[in-house]
């Protein structure tokens, strides 16, 4: 009988279950999406330039392991605030408590056991969704990924099924500690606040000084690459204690001075929702400081891996300075060429003999040859023109170029009439620059293709930047493709952490929307003032976050060459995911609280 | 004079036209002068709950017309309903619904804040009122550091200091031990005589019924007994209302 009441009471609450449920199949899924990647050292090993990646990525998996198990803690005690009056009353009528925290036990279990092995299958697909996805949109030849990995799918379940254990554990054992009447009467009575000026100072000054630290050591592992072992950790911890404190001290003086402002406060319902925020972060603190420090993994994993990606660019054009090159145009490859953008092109001739390759001298003075200039010091590479083929770099571009039978032979440049009496076959090789070799990529590629059908010998040689491009793309791919999939994991992990903290919450708020809306608080009004809560309660970490991720970024110092120069467009996905995360929340919410 | 409150005709079921449906109210019919303190009594179910959220906007009647200071309350919209809560009416609950993230003030000044009234229009409308009620001391503590009477006298404080042209009380005392009832009714009875505010309580308790002037009650949606205190003292007036409780039941 009490399991057919215990059932019933979750068909009632089936939207409050489905929230649940969905967060906790997410966690799974992202868990088995990241052990995926984390525990296939050949996917590691062979798309990472970096020595350090295995032991980022086993921080990484710590790391996603305790906010997992944090993040369960929460739902769990969302799933408990929903349950506990129901199974008071259950009690009050006579239940006995073994009877009841043995149904709280399985229950618990039940739901994290489904919701675990559906998140798994999802974590499957969805590992499958984004690697597809990654690979084509950004062309990234990533190797020894497979979306199905035994090894991870064990891990995650016995991860899981332990966490649950306990979670039920706790879950029975601290409703058989509580009173029925405690059960029954749950409101949440929230004690004054005791604000102390000096403390909340020392606080904000002890935060500031372990945020500092943690800064320090993170610019310096930017020029201290050995570092990283003891450097990683320590920032870790000093960050995470010092957004603790600033957290806890900055955010209430703020919110108590705009209190204070009689004519901010008291209008509308601006004392309202500064007061619902004022009690509200002094029990986020904790949860706020983790979203921050995620927040900034995510945000931080997502920029380095589009830096790299950016990074394609700038080394393939540092290597080459014409987008393409073509021996002995024909109709076809022109017209591939006119469809580039932009493109601007070199025409050189050519004759060869046994020993020797000649060009006309006056070509080069008509057509000034570009080369790259690469700066071993400054590691930047320069753009510079030559009307003569004596320069050496000009002869390494030009001899590098050719059809590899002919780069072991000398080459000269002679003048008109002295090219006219050479015998021999009469060769060209042009040169096309474009707009953009990002941009023209596909006829760069065609044309690639094409060249090696016309001359089987270039295949195995590095001749044109398309070929340079795909080698160095292979390299990168890697780190990018990581960098993507850990942003959006812990992306998603924080923002559903921070919504279950919010939505477990709401149900203790009802009663004051509800009575708001009785003395004429317009539904208007009201609406406002859940939006703007929660988009504080949203920006106070992002903000703190997107700090950690600038200073953050001066650890790639060594490994991008400009870890600044793109920040744009990870940022604009990030806020697009992160509001995402806002909207639904506050969707959400608002169906729990206002009628 | 123009009634602060006219009720006519009004009729509310409950469920749809296919469904079964459920008679709450039928043809009720009453008004209330201003300054006059009338309470409505009757049993649970007996539809009394129903009528004070249709008076006070909170749902809608089916049938019939109910005007609140010549304005007919029937005919607005959402947001004109808020406003007019916010405007026109104060409430007083029976488990007082004060926000326990605010301060005895900052309840007190909510309906103004909600008005956009400037602060310095705030401060001293919340002083006065405070004052009147004998809350000037706690005007800084939070609710749960209060007592049960200080509360609803909050709750009463809150309900005043937008000078509503009526107050409605739903069980107010049913939260309070017997001598703090006493005292908020007492309290009740002094706004009702010294600012001629109308007051509609309604309670099933006779000894918060005795402070009315006058008393309807309602039984199964219909109102089927008035009893007024014709200038008797509130002890015989008590005597009169368990009479009428007595034979009215029946």
């Amino acid at each position: 009988m009490l399991n057919k009441l215990a059932i019933g009471g979750i068909k009632h609450r089936i939207r409050d279950y489905s929230v649940l449920f969905s967060g906790l199949m997410i966690a799974a899924a992202i868990f088995y999406m990241f052990m995926s990647l984390a525990m296939n050292k050949d996917f590691l090993n062979s798309n990472s330039p970096a020595a350090a990646t295995v032991f980022i990525f086993g921080f990484g998996a710590v790391l996603l392991a305790i906010i997992t198990v944090v993040y369960i803690n929460y739902a769990n005690k969302f799933l408990l605030s929903m349950r506990q009056k129901e199974y008071g009353m259950f009690m009050m009528l006579g239940a006995k408590s073994s009877k009841i925290s043995k149904m709280i036990f399985v229950e618990t279990f039940i739901i994290g056991a489904i919701a675990s092995v559906i998140g798994i299958i999802l974590g499957i697909f969805a590992t499958g969704f984004v690697g597809q996805l990654l690979m084509k949109n950004l062309d990234m030849p990533v190797k020894y990924f497979s979306s199905f990995y035994m090894p991870a799918l064990i891990t995650t379940l016995i991860f899981f099924i332990v966490i649950f254990i306990f979670s039920a554990l706790r879950n029975s054992i601290s409703l058989r500690m509580t009173k029925v009447l405690t059960l029954l009467n749950k409101d949440s009575q929230p004690t004054r606040i005791k604000r102390n000026t000096v403390w909340t100072v020392f606080q904000a000054i002890i935060g500031l000084i372990f945020i500092g630290i943690g800064y320090a050591a993170m610019i310096h592992m930017g020029s201290n690459p050995i570092f990283i072992y003891i450097g990683v950790p320590v920032a870790l911890v000093t960050i995470v204690i010092g957004t603790y404190f600033v957290m806890n001290s900055l955010t209430t003086t703020i919110i108590s001075a705009l209190k204070k402002n009689g004519k901010f406060s008291q209008k509308g319902l601006n004392n309202f929702t500064l007061s619902q925020l004022n009690f509200r972060i002094k029990d986020y603190t904790k949860i706020l400081s983790m979203v921050s420090i995620m927040f900034s993994l995510a945000l931080g994993a997502i920029t380095v891996g589009l830096g790299f990606y950016q990074q394609i660019d700038t080394v393939v054009n540092g290597q080459k300075y014409y987008d393409s090159q073509i021996i002995n145009i024909n109709s076809k490859e022109k017209a591939l060429v006119d469809k580039m953008s932009g493109a601007s092109t070199n025409r050189y001739d050519y004759k060869t003999t046994d020993k020797t390759v000649y060009y006309r001298q006056s070509d080069f003075k008509s057509q000034p040859f570009t080369y790259s200039h690469f700066n071993m010091d400054s590691m930047f590479s320069t753009q510079k023109k030559s009307t003569s083929l004596n320069n050496d770099e000009v002869k390494y571009e030009i001899q590098s170029s050719m059809l590899p039978k002919n780069q072991t032979k000398e080459i000269k440049a002679v003048s008109d009439q002295e090219y006219n009496n050479i015998q021999g076959k009469a060769n060209s090789i042009t040169y096309v620059k474009t707009d953009s070799f990002r941009k023209n990529l596909t006829p760069i590629k065609q044309v690639s293709e094409e060249q090696q059908s016309r001359f089987p010998s270039m295949k195995n040689a590095i001749a044109d930047k398309y070929v340079v491009y795909k080698n160095i793309n292979g390299f990168f791919s890697g780190l990018e493709f990581m960098g993507f999939f850990l942003g959006i994991a812990f992306l998603a992990m924080l923002a559903s952490c921070l919504m279950f903290k919010i939505l477990s919450g709401a149900a203790g708020d009802v009663k004051r929307y509800n009575m708001l809306h009785k003395i004429g608080a317009r539904q208007k009004a009201l609406r406002a003032s859940i939006n703007k809560e929660i988009a504080v309660l949203f920006a106070v970490p992002a903000t703190l976050g997107i700090v950690h991720v600038l200073v953050g970024l001066q650890m790639f110092k060594a490994l991008l060459m400009k870890p600044y120069s793109n920040l744009a467009l990870p940022f604009i996905i990030f806020f697009v995911l992160y509001g995402g995360y806002y909207f639904l929340t506050r969707h959400l919410y608002k169906k729990i609280v206002l009628k | 004079m123009q009634n602060i409150v006219d009720v006519k005709n009004i009729e509310k079921i409950y469920g749809k036209a296919n469904e079964k449906q459920f008679k709450a109210l039928s043809d009720v019919n009453f008004e209330v002068q201003p300054g006059e303190f009338v309470g409505i009594m009757g049993a649970s179910g007996s539809g009394k709950t129903t009528l004070l959220n249709i008076l006070s906007t909170l749902d809608t009647p089916t049938r019939g017309q109910v005007k609140i200071a010549g304005e007919d309350i029937t005919q607005l919209k959402n947001n004109e309903m808020a406003d007019f809560r916010a405007n026109q009416i104060g409430f007083i609950f029976q488990d007082f619904n004060l926000l326990e993230n605010l301060t005895a003030y900052e309840n007190i000044a909510l309906p103004l804040a909600l008005q956009n009234r400037s602060n310095k229009e705030i401060k001293p409308a919340v002083a006065r009122i405070s004052e009147k009620l004998g809350l000037t001391e706690i005007l800084n503590h939070y609710p749960t550091e209060l007592s049960g009477g200080q509360k609803q006298r909050v709750a009463a404080a809150r309900a005043l200091v937008h000078q509503p042209k009526i107050i409605f009380g739903d069980e107010p005392t049913g939260a309070l031990d017997s001598k703090s009832a006493r005292a908020l009714m007492d309290t009740m009875t002094k706004i009702n005589q010294e600012d001629n505010v109308s007051i509609l309580l309604v309670t099933h308790d006779p000894f918060s019924a005795s402070f009315c002037d006058r008393i309807l009650f309602i039984k199964d949606g219909e109102i089927g007994q008035e009893l007024k205190n014709e200038s008797h003292s509130r002890g015989e007036f008590y005597q009169e209302i368990l009479d009428s409780l007595g034979t009215f039941a029946e």
